[in-house]
């Protein structure tokens, strides 16, 4: 059951992304990234992640696609205005994306990733209060300092929003 | 630690300072307070005497190197806040806010030269970074202020995905964070390893503008204020640097020999591009864009040696580099014309500022008796020293050589062209200022000693 579960999202999440890529309407483009993330946020929940699944819907299929479809709204797309891109640049992209891809999956097909077991006794490993526990007292300090990161973020919201 | 905290609360109290005081000028006295605390609070930790004695689990190490830096870092900013604070009074209305951010990014300098953990690697290169896009954009009616800023903006998160993944990598193939962990536990390079460093190695790169990953940073030094380029150029990126050694010593030291290349080839298409193209440019802030990657060659030779010669001359190289970069960019600030030719005749009418400005270049050339040449000599042998690649070197050799061209540019115009007055008003203090950070240049040309003893405590 769990294994075909797995695969059905799998292929979601893999014709969704390439649907991304290939729409040529951009506001489809959105929608199917959307269907990206919930297939994504689908595998994270068989993986016992139920925080990271939940954040996952609510900061990037919700907030940030939002956000998306706003800037494309507010662009006014069309083809009119669409700048031509040059053959050969396109070719360029391919050939080193495609070099690229071919370097990565060569190097990367046959190595031992050290997996730590994710299922058993540490069931609980992806749940809040565990979460919660590591994040307050482990990572305390990288938790704590990320909010000047967060403050300055702000600030610089409010630097280039405010009138002048 | 005193660094980050204090840095961190100084960017907060500037906010403030903005809400309190409407008068323009209030925020640049704070802010001299503000650094002036952070570089005796620094002093105190170096002297063994940190305020707040926080549990950092192993993922902040404070040694006397990162804290030698913080020190070189805070005094140029201190210069820099001294020479060209009021300059930020012409960008725009939110001062008060410029300065914050100007803390906040010391607090990522502070983090960046003292993490031993990846995760706080991340984390300082973005605390340093994300102000640095909100400063570029800050002259916001500006239409290349603006395009700098996107672009700074698009390619800097774009290096920070890259450098992400690099760490998921390393993460995946290691289990831990920790660069000592990490340096300990590769016995051998596995692709998975080889994939994570280079992605890191590129990331890096980005950050620190070496060929070729260095196309945004003339478009994003010329479009971004004067003021914050003058920032943008020297400290920011000399933490960088030290970040980028920091990295590849702790977690790759082990693995040296296997990555040593790579930096050779960087090092070199650094050096020749940033040299050449520098030959080129008609403008003095796009040519001191390009010297500034120039300068990054050199200061990677530090990265690829990855010995004790090194790491002195990173520190001197950044101490040299940021002092006369401020000073020259001081100056520029106040000039209207940014081409040569507004250079024409300057030390008829200013002649202790082109005298000044001189010995800035002179140092930036690497002329004996100023800092630079040590910095640059500091580099050269540690590369020597290193025992491979010797090539390298006479890269170096001769792209030092190039750059004495443009640089005697700047000072031929000065003295041997006739020109009209420029008509630049400067008081008698900010004078005063440059001639003590041109004293400190040539008192480390003769005596680098005394900076670099610092670092054996």
């Amino acid at each position: 059951m769990a294994e075909i579960l797995f695969w059905l999202l799998t292929a979601l999440t893999l014709m969704g992304a390439l649907m991304v890529v290939f729409s040529k309407n951009p506001v489809h483009s959105v929608l199917w990234l959307i269907l990206v993330f919930f297939a994504i946020s689908g595998h994270y929940i068989m993986m016992n992640a139920q925080f990271l699944a939940i954040v996952n819907l609510i900061v990037y299929a919700g907030a940030i696609m939002v956000l998306f479809l706003f800037v494309i709204m507010l662009m006014n797309m069309n083809s009119d205005t669409e700048p031509q891109k040059n053959k050969w640049l396109k070719m360029a992209g391919a050939i080193a994306g495609g070099s690229l891809l071919l370097v990565l999956v060569a190097a990367l097909k046959d190595t031992d990733i050290k997996t730590r077991s994710l299922s058993g006794a540490e069931g609980n490993i992806g749940l809040v209060q565990e979460l919660g526990k590591v994040l307050f007292t482990d990572y305390v300090l990288p938790f704590e300092i990320s909010s000047v990161l967060f403050l300055s973020a702000m600030v610089g919201a409010v630097v280039i929003g405010k009138k002048n | 630690m005193n660094a980050i905290i204090l840095s961190a609360i100084w960017g907060v109290v500037m906010m403030y300072t903005g809400v309190v005081t409407k008068k323009k000028s209030t925020p640049k006295v704070v802010a001299i307070l503000g650094i002036l605390l952070l570089i005796t609070a620094n002093w105190l930790e170096y002297a063994g005497l940190p305020f707040f004695n926080v549990h950092t689990g192993g993922m902040l190490a404070f040694t006397s190197f990162g804290l030698v830096f913080n020190l070189v870092a805070f005094t140029a900013t201190l210069f820099y806040f001294l020479l060209s604070g009021s300059d930020m009074e012409d960008v725009g209305d939110n001062v008060a806010d410029y300065f914050a951010l100007i803390f906040f990014v010391l607090c990522g300098v502070s983090i960046a030269t003292s993490f031993a953990s990846l995760l706080m690697l991340f984390l300082g290169i973005e605390i340093m970074t994300i102000p640095l896009y909100i400063l570029a954009a800050s002259d916001k009616r500006n239409l290349k202020s603006n395009e700098a800023a996107l672009k700074y903006f698009l390619m800097g998160t774009f290096s920070t995905g890259l450098m992400l993944m690099g760490i998921a990598f390393l993460y995946g193939a290691s289990g831990t964070f920790y660069t000592e962990g990490l340096n300990l536990g590769f016995g051998s390079l596995t692709p998975m390893v080889m994939a994570g460093m280079v992605l890191l190695m590129i990331s890096m790169a980005f950050k620190v503008s070496a060929a070729p990953f260095h196309f945004w940073t003339p478009d994003v030094y010329d479009g971004t204020p004067t003021v914050f380029t003058s920032f943008m150029a020297t400290i920011v990126k000399a933490a960088a640097f030290i970040a980028f050694l920091r990295l590849f010593e702790n977690a790759f030291g082990k693995m040296h020999s296997e990555w040593q290349l790579l930096i050779a080839i960087i090092t070199a298409l650094t050096l020749i591009i940033g040299n050449l193209t520098a030959v080129f440019q008609q403008s003095v802030k796009r040519m001191l864009a390009y010297s500034s990657i120039a300068q990054a060659g050199f200061m990677l030779l530090a990265v690829f040696a990855l010995n004790n010669t090194g790491k002195q001359g990173l520190i001197l190289y950044a101490a040299a580099y940021s002092l006369a970069t401020i000073g020259v960019f001081a100056v520029l600030i106040k000039m209207k014309d940014y081409t040569f030719e507004g250079f024409n005749g300057l030390a008829k009418y200013q002649p202790l500022l082109a005298a000044l400005l001189t010995i800035f270049l002179l140092s930036l050339a690497g002329i004996p008796l100023t800092a630079g040449f040590f910095a640059k000599y500091y580099m050269l042998v540690a590369a020597l020293k290193n025992g491979q690649m010797f090539w390298l070197v006479i890269v170096g050799i001769l792209s030092a050589a190039v750059s004495i061209y443009y640089y005697f540019r700047v000072i031929q115009a000065m003295y041997f062209k006739e020109g009209k007055d420029p008509e630049i008003h400067v008081s008698e203090g900010f004078k005063t200022i440059l001639l003590v950070a041109a004293l400190i240049i040539i008192i480390l040309g003769i005596h680098p000693d005394w900076l670099l003893n610092l670092l054996n405590n």
